[in-house]
């Protein structure tokens, strides 16, 4: 990562969108900066814990985004400048502490949300746009079309944030947050911050101050009072500008990342003089003074934005409202089919609608030639399916639980959470898990299900959840699960990482965000303090581990946990040298003949093992074993040998 | 009834799932996919093969009796009740330390005893009870472990997993004692030789049980662990009619069930079995009516009688004639199981041509149908 702390003012710099975005925020003079790990959004807290000793402000992984947020808040009512920044997931997280905040209002020190959205829930488990809630909860929400402005509007937020006493949001997707390019830096501020809750609020006198410690149903109006402050900001705010021609025949509403889709389309097109661009940077409210000034250039309006049609309902909406006789414009976008609704946009699909809305042809390539490089590129990329790394404990974890399922024949079933793990719905884990929804939600499922005795059920029930998990959201879950009674096993699996989202400490690992070293809360004393039976086993060890499963599901009622506990490999093999050298003898292997049949390769599936076609055998793919050594205890003919490295 | 070898799904599906598997074991261990546990052969993975070993070693898949008969006896399947014999006996141990352990006769583990010091066979695959009174198979290599598995147990084991467990590579000489299905796994396995398992070869003599039925081991233990304090309990007997009773003899007297109690614990598949003494062993051992403390011998290969001969040479065992009203009655009760079984794999099948995995002359198909 790109040290976002170069005091170098005017100068420009190679950052990640989510760099940009963490150097606007120390620009803004931050003190205060809270999160919890989240693609695409991780490298925000990511670069600011790893600067924040040095420049004297205070970063930290919360436990979950809710903490985060409220933490964030808690800064902002002591007078300290603080930023909270998560995926789209973390907002529904705080949806509550947020539709709150709203009614109360921030402190006099700025306070901005961060939120990454993952346009094809690339690496998430829904696809889901942030800006809508603003428009739910009154937020004012802005998102970024350059790496200079995620910095640029990131610090001039919390200045908006102060003049209109409320939170304000900035929504970034994964090109932006994840992308690099230039960005000209500011000064960084080098004052001393005092921190000191001052309010104290009047009951009998809810006048609209801008903040009030306690959240009130009648300060709604004052809040949308709020946003009319900020409307009025937006009408005549640098980031949006208007490319293009002052009669078009297609006018482009756009935001984000979209905007830079949008110009490689036009130029691509060559249709610079028939097409022009409105690029809004302030989405809500909406600019509509400046909107409708717009929408006299052209009688066809195509909306292009990341997942939700927000700016094309919106406006959709402002039009209605129109004075009687005004123009209605042809509306393109997710609703007229020419933009998808769903999935990640890119230039290709923009230049597609353009095309279709001007009827003119495209042709990049002939034809011949784009269907034979296809064919090509198929034939040479190798089919890969999403599996966890070589030497994952959560192999031998899954490799355990499918046995031990198989072994109980009561059709036991493996509720999911968030994480690596939730690879186990495939292939990867031997399709041991069967539901998957969002943080903490396999032991709520699980809680449930565990219930349903008395419905006839009597298939065991294992909910799953890594460690960070299980600090997130599992235990109130659990707690529910020792209260009402509820019948099942929660395994946690534990390999002392966030490992999903970039290996960020959590509250199991005695590290903090900042490189601290804390208490470790301990899972085993926590859930014993709570009365319920723990075990915890190591993954490699197959018999063990599948043994003590059997056991967990058979017998006792009410919640038990079993931890599975590995280091997760790719933290291991960092620190340390593998533990044994793998090889497969070829004379004792019997590859697919009864005895057999490729289990190990079409069965257990680590990257480490590869079929060879011609030999008809298994062979050990030296660069990628990492020498864990658990394929040798699944060999049926022992034909795979570990040696103690 | 189809004859051709299948795959392990038509395995669960023909017999596994459909209530005729008997757990003899020999699908079970030889692959990464079946193995048995508590009492079931459990699938743990999907196997892609179109033929496996499990289903053609199967003794609930289609058998040519014929075939199989003339692999291991030189001729087709025997009309005479209680198949192919050239000799049937009584016999005792005259070891006192054998005969104080055994069931009846102590001839099994006396015969195995034998052949071990001989250096006939250097192991023997059998069962023993453990301590919570379940039948586990395990390797004898010495007298006293063989005398370790002496008693009867009456609940089903998977004896030929541990055959199949054995490394490949392996050059035990080895006996086994089995019940009248895994006798016709075994020969099944003569006939065709499994691949990636132990040598069958190396299996030198097959001493196999008289069986009318066994317990289903997850319902009877159940029932067991609910009726009796298991560590008191020393041994389990079924004596022969007409007693009609379960006893379990414990350190402070025999209690006895009624064997109507017993009988709903019997695995389904035996209703459907046609071998009451173990016709594809080397020799059969079982118990004799009205005489207690002597087994039935039947010897039927040369192998089984080069043994017994040793064994009367040796005075290790002695012997007598089985008296002729005994040896009717054994015929009878070999005949009715057989009728029985037809009867009800007909009534199964609902064709009297699909004798669903019994393959039969049509003579003799006939006769027993009759």
């Amino acid at each position: 990562m790109a040290s976002i702390d170069i005091d170098a003012p005017g100068t420009s710099q190679l950052f990640i969108g989510n760099e940009a975005i963490a150097r606007g925020a120390l620009e803004a003079g931050i003190g205060f900066a809270a999160a919890y790990p989240g693609t695409p959004s991780s490298e925000i807290m990511g670069s600011l814990a790893s600067i924040a000793k040095k420049m004297g402000i205070y970063a930290e992984w919360s436990i979950n985004e809710k903490v985060a947020m409220e933490a964030a808040a808690g800064a902002s009512f002591a007078g300290i400048r603080a930023l909270a920044s998560m995926k789209q997931n973390g907002v529904n997280v705080i949806s509550d502490f947020l539709a709150n905040l709203v009614m109360t209002g921030i402190g006099k020190a700025g306070l901005v949300l961060v939120s990454c959205d993952d346009p094809s829930a690339i690496s998430s488990s829904n696809e889901q746009d942030t800006r809508p809630l603003a428009k739910w909860l009154d937020i004012p929400l802005v998102e970024p079309g350059s790496f200079q402005e995620a910095k640029d509007m990131t610090k001039w937020l919390f200045d908006l944030a102060e003049e209109i006493g409320t939170i304000c949001i900035l929504r970034s997707v994964t090109r932006i947050a994840h992308a690099r390019g230039n960005v000209k830096l500011g000064k960084l501020p080098k004052k001393e911050q005092k921190a000191y809750f001052d309010q104290i609020h009047d009951l009998r006198n809810l006048m609209p101050t801008k903040f009030m410690t306690v959240p009130s149903a009648l300060r709604h109006a004052f809040a949308h009072l709020k946003l009319d402050k900020a409307r009025e900001t937006f009408e005549s705010s640098p980031f949006n500008y208007y490319l293009g021609p002052d009669k078009a025949e297609l006018l482009i509403i756009t935001c984000g990342s979209c905007w830079l889709y949008s110009q490689d389309a036009v130029k691509a097109l060559k249709v610079e003089d028939k097409v022009g661009i409105l690029k809004l940077g302030t989405l809500w409210p909406l600019p509509e003074k400046l909107i409708e000034e717009h929408l006299n250039k052209s009688r066809n309006i195509l909306f292009v934005e990341e997942i939700d049609p927000f700016l094309e309902r919106s406006v959709m909406e402002m039009v209605a409202n129109l004075p009687e006789g005004s123009r209605r414009p042809t509306f393109y976008g997710k609703r007229s089919g020419h933009m998808n609704a769903y999935g990640e946009l890119n230039p290709d699909l923009v230049i597609k609608a353009i095309a279709s809305i001007l009827s003119v042809g495209y042709q990049p390539r002939d034809i011949e030639y784009a269907k034979k490089a296809e064919e090509t590129a198929k034939s040479y990329v190798p089919e890969r399916m999403m599996t966890f790394c070589a030497g994952c404990p959560h192999r031998a974890t899954f490799w355990a639980v499918k046995n031990a399922l198989k072994l109980d024949g009561r059709d036991g079933l493996v509720t999911g959470d968030i994480g690596c793990y939730a690879m186990a719905l495939g292939p990867a884990g031997f399709f041991q898990v069967r539901t998957m929804h969002c943080m903490g939600a396999g032991t709520g499922v699980a809680s449930g299900l565990g219930k349903l005795g008395q419905f006839g059920f009597d298939q065991p029930v294992l909910a799953v959840v890594g460690d960070s998990t299980f600090y997130h959201a599992t235990i109130p879950a659990l707690i529910n699960g020792i209260y009402n009674q509820s019948n099942f096993v929660l395994m946690i699996l534990d390999n002392n990482a966030t490992a999903m989202t970039g290996f960020q400490p959590h509250p199991g690992t005695g590290m903090t965000a900042m490189g601290e070293p804390t208490k470790v809360v301990s899972m085993e004393a926590l859930c014993r303090s709570l009365g319920v039976h723990v075990e915890i086993c190591d993954p490699f060890d197959l018999e063990n581990s599948t043994e003590t499963l059997l056991k967990m599901i058979a017998d006792g009622s009410g919640p038990r946990v079993v931890i599975m506990r590995r280091e997760c490999e790719l933290v291991r093999g960092r620190k340390e040298k593998p533990p044994y050298k793998v090889h497969i003898d070829p004379d004792k292997c019997i590859g697919e003949a009864c005895g057999c049949d490729s289990l190990c390769t079409r069965v257990f599936h680590c990257p480490g093992l590869i079929w060879d076609k011609k030999t008809g055998k298994s062979k050990i793919d030296e660069v990628i074993c990492t020498g864990c050594g658990v394929c040798a205890d699944i060999c049926p003919q022992g034909a795979i040998i570990k040696e103690a490295a | 009834m189809d004859t051709k070898t299948k795959d392990c799904k038509e395995l669960l599906t023909e017999v596994i799932d459909t209530g005729l598997c008997t757990l003899c074991g020999a699908c079970a261990g030889g692959c990464p996919y079946l193995v048995s546990y508590k009492g079931r052969i459990v699938l743990l993975d999907n196997c892609t093969l179109s033929e496996g070993q499990c289903y053609e070693y199967c003794p609930r898949t289609y058998t040519d009796m014929d075939a199989i008969s003339q692999q291991v006896f030189g001729v087709p399947y025997s009309e005479d009740e209680l198949g192919t014999t050239k000799e049937v006996l009584i016999a005792r141990s005259t070891d006192a330390q054998i005969t104080e352990r055994a069931q009846y006769g102590g001839a099994v583990t006396t015969l195995l005893s034998l052949a071990l010091a001989e250096g006939f066979i250097d192991s023997a695959i059998m069962t023993r009870t453990s301590d919570d009174k379940t039948p586990i198979a395990f390797l004898a290599q010495n007298a006293a472990e063989v005398l370790q598995g002496a008693g009867s147990n009456y609940m089903a084991c998977p004896v030929l997993q541990s055959y199949n467990h054995l490394p490949k590579d392996s050059n035990h000489s080895l006996a086994i004692v089995a019940m009248p299905c895994q006798a016709l796994a075994l020969t099944k396995m003569k006939k065709e030789p499994p691949q990636n398992r132990p040598s069958i070869d190396n299996v030198k003599l097959v001493i196999g049980l008289f069986c009318t039925w066994a317990l289903s081991p997850d319902g009877f233990h159940q029932f067991l662990r609910e009726n009796l304090d298991l560590p008191q309990v020393k041994k389990f007997d079924i004596p022969p009619p007409p007693a009609n009773r379960f006893d379990a003899y414990t350190s402070s007297g025999t209690i006895s069930f009624p064997l109507e109690q017993i009988r709903k614990f019997t695995m389904p598949t035996c209703a459907y079995c046609l071998d009451m003494t173990s016709e594809f062993s080397d020799i059969s051992v079982g118990s004799v009516e009205g005489i207690e403390g002597w087994n039935t011998v039947i010897i039927r290969t040369d192998v089984g009688a080069k043994l017994m001969e040793m064994a009367k040479a040796k005075g290790k065992l002695e012997t007598d004639n089985l008296p002729p009203q005994n040896l009717a009655h054994l015929k009878e009760a070999a005949l009715l199981k057989k009728k029985r079984a037809l009867k009800e794999i007909v009534k199964r099948s609902g064709d009297k041509n699909n004798l669903l995995y019994v393959g039969l002359s049509p003579n003799l198909a006939d006769k027993l149908l009759a």
